[in-house]
């Protein structure tokens, strides 16, 4: 089942290589912001409030100067009761000087009592204008001995100094109105930051047009107004919201003349402009900053993904059972080791999937010689004429190189008996030659010896002399007993005649009067053939030399004296063919106990039974 | 090294060559040289066993040593059945000049290996074993072999 594919590994590692300088960036940014801003605000503060102090200092000064010109006229007139000409000529020179107005109590109401003015009539008609304001004023002055207003929208000061005498039972109120042009174009030109000169109330004395004369709440209103006069400090700064929502830096300085405080005002949006233009800035680099890492990290992300997408597409191919495929090996990085042992993988799987599949084919192959090479062996039981006959055969693996046989060839029963050099497949090949040469020899009635002549050539002439048989062959003439054999080299059959007492080892008889070369040795090789006698009731015992080898599970061969002590057992009582191959067979299976086979296991047996 | 250890030791008289171990179809006699010698002596005590491949590598090997004389000593079991069983086992030119018998007791299960030599215990055509054969703690042994198959290549 093929799982849907999320997103591509390229696209993660985009991500990846985009959002870490992003977030990065953005968080030092905001860092580097807020320390910015901080910075900046207390850069603002720092130089309004330094602004507003040299202009609380110079008001005061220049108040404290216009104060310093008229105290001589003051006193003058406290001592004299009126103005003198020394009076009249320092007013005159003071070129800041507008009027000097000197009132008394008198029953309560503060009334003029004295006047000096640069215009005649001027200073009663200013008064007169300001009527009111002046009773107010007086009221103030009483509390506070001295005062600053600034009654009309211009450059014109009112200073109202009240003076008592030493028993303070009498006081006297000077009104000194000065011009200060200067100091008031100071409060007006402002462009980035306003600057007012307000009193105790907030009452603007100087500042931008349209302000004078009017509270500064009116435009905003700082805590330290709001703060009791014993809890305000000298100077300090602050930020506060203006009456249209604008936040304001705020910066104030007690003039330390009267109630008069010069405050600065700059709007914060303003001041934090610079900030803006960094953000900006910040925002275009950091475009410009992703674009490049986008850009490079496509072309970084190419080299690792392709060579991963090639690994993905081939995997997606071995899935699908192409293991032919194989990946491009571009680096020798891990990806590249990757690839490589990829390949490797792919290589190796489909040579043991070739190699399974060959397999299979050759068990398939040997499953088949196996059928056929069963079809070269007799049945395992017969009774021809008096020789009965009893067989056994089981290969070491699917084909074995052990062969026996029985036919009647006139009144002459043939035993066939050999073995191959080896087992398995090469081995059963040869047994198959020898069995179809077998088949045409019966056919010419020779002697055993001849035969195995003939048997010779065949097997040579098929395997030139790499793979050779041992073998006997033995005739069994119906009616006489009388057995002809030719031996080529295998294992001598033994000869069991009936006796009167049970079967001893030593009454077995090696037939192996004659020996002769091993089939398939040399092509031209002679044989030579004898003659037993075989009388009713003997048995002779063919077999290969398999049987010795039998293992058990621990690998221990049965041996040559436990396999004559099985054979004589199992034929101890001259026993039917039949019984005696159970018996034996009963044996080395016991010794075996289920393993397997290193070498083929043949052998038979043939009786001579008395004629029915 | 294969499971087949072979020395060779050549002096004026004889090539002598020690064999020990398995003879099989691995084994590759073409490594040892029997050529030029007019006589050889082979020792074969230590040789454990023989298939039907080493057996058709052995004879070819023998043929390697043209006419001569080869003496095998101490002939283990699975040396004499080869060469009583094959033809050609032995060469012509071949003798056995002493060959190991197997003894055992089957009460006490006790075993033993007796050497025959030539002119002691066989000749030409008899064979003269032992009178008694004794194991170590003094039990009779009989011959673990049918004396008519394992003496037949001394009746040759």
């Amino acid at each position: 089942m093929v799982k849907k594919r999320g997103l591509s590994i390229r696209y993660k590692f985009l991500l990846l290589l985009t959002s870490l300088p992003l977030i990065t960036l953005t968080a030092y940014l905001v860092l580097a912001l807020n320390i910015f801003e901080e910075d900046k605000i207390a850069y603002v503060f720092d130089s309004s409030s330094s602004m507003s102090g040299t202009m609380a200092t110079q008001i005061k000064t220049q108040l404290n100067g216009v104060l310093g010109t008229t105290k001589p006229i003051f006193q003058e007139y406290l001592n004299q009761g009126r103005f003198s000409s020394v009076s009249e000529s320092i007013f005159q020179n003071e070129f800041m000087l507008e009027a000097v107005v000197v009132f008394k109590p008198e029953n309560g109401i503060y009334r003029q009592v004295a006047l000096l003015e640069k215009i005649p009539n001027q200073t009663a008609q200013v008064l007169g204008s300001i009527q009111r304001q002046m009773t107010n004023y007086f009221t103030e002055v009483e509390a506070l001995r001295r005062l600053v207003k600034v009654p009309f929208s211009d450059d014109r000061v009112f200073i109202f100094e009240r003076v008592t005498d030493e028993a303070n039972t009498r006081s006297t109120v000077f009104l000194v109105i000065a011009k200060m042009s200067e100091v008031s174009e100071m409060f007006k030109a402002g462009v980035s930051q306003k600057m007012y000169l307000i009193a105790q109330d907030g009452t603007v004395l100087f500042g931008p047009d349209g302000m004078p004369g009017h509270k500064l709440q009116n435009a905003v209103t700082p805590a330290f107004l709001t703060r009791g006069n014993a809890q305000q400090v000298a100077q300090g700064a602050e930020t506060a919201r203006a009456a249209n929502g604008t936040e304001l830096l705020v910066s104030y300085s007690k003039a330390g003349f009267g109630d008069l405080t010069v405050v600065t005002t700059v709007q914060k949006e303003k001041a934090l402009g610079a900030m803006q233009i960094l953000i900006r800035k910040s925002l275009i680099f950091f475009g410009i900053l992703i674009a490049v890492t986008v850009i490079l990290s496509l072309f970084a992300s190419k080299g690792l993904t392709g060579a991963l997408t090639d690994l993905f597409a081939a995997t997606k191919k071995v899935s699908e059972g192409d293991f032919n495929i194989r990946v491009p090996v571009n680096s020798t990085d891990e990806v590249g080791s990757l690839a490589e042992n990829f390949n490797t993988m792919a290589a190796e799987v489909a040579r043991l999937l070739d190699q399974t599949a060959e397999k299979a084919r050759m068990e398939s192959e040997l499953q088949t010689a196996k059928t056929v090479q069963e079809t070269l062996f007799p049945e395992t039981r017969a009774q021809i004429g008096p020789l009965s006959i009893a067989g056994f055969y089981e290969p070491a693996s699917e084909c074995g190189g052990d062969w026996w046989h029985y036919c009647q060839i006139g009144q002459k029963i043939f035993l066939w008996i050999g073995d191959a050099t080896g087992h398995g497949a090469p081995a059963a090949l040869i047994t198959s030659a020898a069995k179809s040469a077998s088949t045409i020899i019966e056919r010419l009635n020779i002697s055993p010896a001849k035969a195995l002549e003939l048997l010779n050539r065949s097997i040579y002439d098929v395997s030139k002399g790499r793979i050779m048989m041992t073998f006997f062959l033995a005739s069994f003439d119906l009616d006489t007993g009388e057995l002809v054999y030719c031996n080529a080299s295998h294992e001598a059959p033994y000869l069991i005649r009936k006796g009167e007492g049970p079967l001893k080892k030593k009454d077995l008889i090696p037939l192996n009067d004659v020996n002769n070369p091993r089939l398939g040795q040399a092509r031209d090789s002679l044989y030579e053939q004898t003659t037993v006698q075989v009388e009713m009731g003997d048995a002779v015992f063919f077999y290969t030399d398999g049987i010795p080898d039998i293992q058990n599970p621990a690998n221990e061969a049965w041996g040559e004296r436990e396999f004559v002590k099985a054979l004589v057992a199992a034929n101890k009582d001259y026993p039917s063919v039949s019984d005696s191959v159970e018996r034996f067979v009963v044996s080395f299976q016991a010794h075996r106990s289920g393993a397997a086979l290193v070498d083929d296991v043949t052998f038979f047996m043939v009786k001579r039974e008395a004629v029915l | 090294m294969g499971k087949l250890d072979v020395k060779l030791n050549k002096d004026a008289e004889k090539l002598t060559v020690e064999m020990n171990g398995t003879i099989d179809e691995d084994v590759d006699f073409a490594q040892f040289d029997l050529s030029g010698n007019s006589k050889i002596q082979v020792e074969l005590a230590g040789v454990k066993s023989i298939n039907s491949c080493g057996i058709r590598e052995w004879i070819k090997w023998m043929s390697t040593a043209g006419g001569a004389q080869i003496v095998f000593n101490k002939c283990p079991k699975v040396i004499v059945d080869q060469i009583n069983m094959v033809d050609g086992f032995l060469p012509a030119s071949g003798k056995v000049e002493s060959f190991y018998v197997p003894y055992y007791n089957d009460d006490s299960g006790s075993e033993k290996n007796v050497l025959f030599r030539y002119g002691a215990e066989f000749s030409e055509s008899s064979v003269t074993p032992p009178e008694n054969v004794k194991d170590e703690e003094g039990n009779e042994m009989e011959m673990d072999v049918i004396e008519s198959k394992y003496f037949k290549f001394i009746k040759k």
